[in-house]
């Protein structure tokens, strides 16, 4: 079974203040200084692949797994973390640095189902949206491009019986769904408490890993030019930062007991009844 | 004759009144560990045994009164406020003892703008305290990673130090007086003067007495004008500790006192995401404070110096600021630590030492090279390196970092198969060395094999002071003094 994760890193937006929050004329927030961090969604996407492909710490695989992303060489480090951790290749697709891919869904899909097709993986995996645009839309568009069906909110994945078949569970409205699917199949991880934490490389496995190298490519040596990927209809206008302030009551009592009682009487009462 | 447990809850419970004494048994079982055990915590395991009751102090009152009583009875006291001990200093390692929570006595007492003094119960939170001075333009000048959660007489009590350590000096330069409680019973007070010489400072019995001898109940600290418009970051990559052991050295020797100079190996920066700007390399940094000329003209002196080596490279001065404005520690980090732990069966842990210039890039280099050696699970290490902090005119402390994914045991197995080993080894190869195997966390009960030899002849002071303060032995056995069998 070959397996691609595709996985974007993010700047840890947590880490920007109200102050950092200025951008560009084309309209790019200047986050250079801050660290870049896995996307959650695709963290627990490529842990889950790990998982799934038998990849364990004594080295037994039991299916072939790519790590995809689509960005620039500060792309790499991350991709040698998931070398080390078990990954057997490594890719990176850099795009010329004019194509805005941050709500342009439509041309990430295009570079990720190309290479799938090129690469006849027979399972793809990524997250549900990134930190950065929150399209929510490629994991559709990818499924669309290269025909498969799609599962989302995806919060564990087995295989069934053969490497072809496998149970995936998903949570849709609050409930748990199991289903069992025929590969090929694109599978979106979603959100959820129970979403892995992707593992951390021994230093023995990260030794090993400095030895194999990332693969890059262009959107040029995939067969797609660039004018093609720009134009997805959309041109970015403005942004506006959402207000961040959460509303607050303050409970008060004259004791932690009471405040805790009106605590559960006006706000919890009506969340767990 | 030996008081049973339910006679000492009793007891207890007469004295502070019985909605000051816990005994619910989730709360006895968190009251035995500190984060020295974190993995057992996390997993629900309590090897050590429970206490009797915690008893939540209101006042110094209380303290004397319930130290008396256990002294008098020969129950071990361990005494607590806000739990972020790391080395085991707050384990209760005694059937029936008592764990004296000092968590409520939180009141700040007096800001003094004029003698520039703040005076606070042991249970105040030092963030709170920080907050209140800077409202009125001041600082404690003290900033640990567990600003957010610890507590002044904890602080006090294991020499802590803060991150701005180089400029305003660790716990122990700061606390001007104190009020401190013997197990007899005996309410002390230092008073608040600059300096006076009248016999030996008795205020360091009591700072770093880890609970061993008596229970601090009130601190008073210097505080500092706050200029934080004034501050620069400055941080260089360079390709090896020993250059950047060199440069601290040089400037701390020329006079310069940045508030913060920091110095990451290649491992440990890239735990915290500095290989993302400088792959491969060491990372030194400085940050510069205070009153602007003071502060203009540190930052100066150290480009000037460190532009002497080729070796350094200036990275992103923005990129260390926005690392250390999210250095702290509060309740969200140690909440997503332990869902880490606790899913990926990963841990990590510090052992922070100390030596002279002439020794602590040997110590850097033999304690890393005795793990990779010597150590039996290195496979299962998924980190190992160190960084340097805390810097003064005669040598610099390190901070060995090491993590590792806990494979093939129970939980209560961990300490035993990983952290006790790492600990130990990096303390053999220090004292070896000529360092102090402590730096700032306290001895807690972990390094207590080596005071001796920590100490070597002085131990005979130390060992009198236990002697006179607590004859009986009831505070905090186990912690600083090795139990003797």
């Amino acid at each position: 079974m070959k397996i691609a994760v595709c996985f974007k890193t993010i700047a840890d937006y947590g880490r920007l203040s109200d102050n950092d929050w200025v951008w560009d004329e084309r309209h790019f927030v200047d986050t250079s200084f801050v660290r870049r961090v896995f996307n959650c969604f695709e963290e627990s996407a490529l842990e889950m692949a790990l998982k799934l492909s038998g990849t364990s710490k004594n080295g037994s695989d039991t299916a072939e797994l790519t790590a995809l992303t689509v960005d620039d060489r500060r792309g790499d480090l991350f991709l040698k973390h998931l070398i080390a951790v078990g990954y057997h290749h490594a890719v990176r697709i850099q795009c010329n640095k004019r194509i805005d891919l941050r709500f342009n869904s439509l041309a990430v899909s295009d570079l990720i189902s190309t290479y799938i097709q090129r690469e006849g993986h027979h399972l793809v995996f990524l997250g549900t949206q990134g930190g950065n645009g929150d399209n929510g839309q490629t994991g559709f568009l990818v499924a669309e491009r290269l025909g498969w069906p799609c599962i989302r909110e995806v919060t564990a994945v087995v295989t069934a019986g053969s490497s072809e078949r496998l149970k995936v569970t998903s949570r849709i409205n609050g409930a748990i769904l199991v289903q069992t699917v025929q590969l090929p199949v694109v599978l979106i991880a979603g959100h959820c408490l129970d979403s892995p934490y992707l593992r951390i490389p021994t230093l023995k496995q990260k030794l090993k890993a400095k030895k194999n190298q990332v693969t890059i490519l262009s959107n040029i040596e995939l067969g797609l030019d660039n004018d093609s990927l720009v134009n997805n209809g959309k041109t970015l206008i403005d942004l506006q930062r959402p207000p961040v302030n959460r509303p607050c009551v303050f409970l008060e009592g004259k004791n932690a007991r009471d405040q805790a009682k009106r605590l559960y009487d006006e706000y919890l009462k009506k969340v767990f009844t | 004759m030996t008081l049973s447990r339910g006679a000492i809850v009793d007891h207890l419970k007469n004295m502070v009144g019985p909605e000051r004494v816990i005994t619910d048994e989730q709360v006895l079982k968190e009251n035995s560990h500190d984060r020295y055990k974190k993995f057992e915590t996390i997993f629900g395991v309590y090897t050590n045994p429970i206490p009797a009751a915690v008893v939540k102090l209101a006042d110094t009152k209380q303290v004397s009164d319930v130290l008396k009583f256990l002294n008098g009875n020969k129950i071990n006291a361990v005494a607590r406020t806000g739990g972020t001990a790391t080395e085991g200093g707050l384990e209760t390692i005694v059937e029936n003892s008592v764990v004296l929570d000092g968590s409520q006595m939180n009141q700040i007492l007096k800001i003094d703008p004029t003698n520039m003094l703040a005076t606070a119960q042991c249970g105040v939170n030092l963030g709170e305290l920080e907050d209140r001075l800077r409202e009125q333009g001041y600082t404690a000048g003290h900033s640990p990673q567990s600003k957010p959660l610890a507590h002044m007489g904890g602080l006090v009590a294991t020499r802590s130090i803060g991150q701005f350590s180089t400029l305003y000096g660790a716990i122990e330069d700061m606390v001007i007086g104190l009020e401190a409680v013997f197990p007899n019973g005996q309410i002390t007070r230092i008073k608040n003067v600059p300096r006076r010489s009248c016999g030996p400072d008795i205020r360091h019995v009591i700072i770093g007495n880890e609970g061993a001898l008596c229970y601090i109940t009130e601190v008073t600290v210097k505080i500092y004008k706050y200029y934080p418009e004034n501050n620069q970051f400055m941080a260089w990559a360079l390709d090896n500790m020993k250059t950047g052991f060199e440069i601290l050295r040089e400037v701390m020797v020329a006079g310069y006192r940045p508030s913060v100079a920091r110095l990451y190996d290649v491992e440990d920066g890239a735990q915290h995401s500095f290989d993302q700007f400088a792959e491969d390399k060491c990372v030194l940094m400085f940050m510069a404070e205070g009153n602007e000329r003071i502060a203009r003209a540190t930052a100066e002196g150290i480009v000037e110096i460190v532009g002497k080596y080729d070796e350094c490279r200036s990275i992103d001065s923005k990129i260390i600021e926005n690392w250390f404005n999210h250095l702290n520690w509060g309740p969200e980090k140690i909440t997503e630590e332990r869902e880490l732990i606790r899913k990926n069966l990963h841990i990590g842990f510090t052992t922070e030492v100390s030596g002279n210039w002439d020794c602590i890039n040997t110590i850097y280099e033999n304690s890393l090279k005795r793990i990779r050696a010597d150590f039996p699970h290195i496979d299962d290490l998924t980190m190992l390196g160190g960084h340097s902090s805390h810097s003064y005119q005669t040598g610099t402390n390190l901070y060995f970092v090491y993590a590792y994914d806990v494979v093939d045991c129970k939980p209560e197995e961990e300490i035993n198969k990983y952290h006790i080993p790492l600990n130990a080894l990096v303390v053999e190869e220090t004292l070896k060395a000529g360092g102090s195997m402590v730096h700032h966390h306290g001895i807690g009960k972990y390094r207590t094999p080596w005071t001796k030899e920590e100490h070597g002849s002085a131990y005979y002071i130390l060992k009198g002071l236990k002697d006179q303060f607590d004859p009986n032995g009831i505070m905090n056995t186990g912690t600083i003094y090795p139990v003797e069998k």
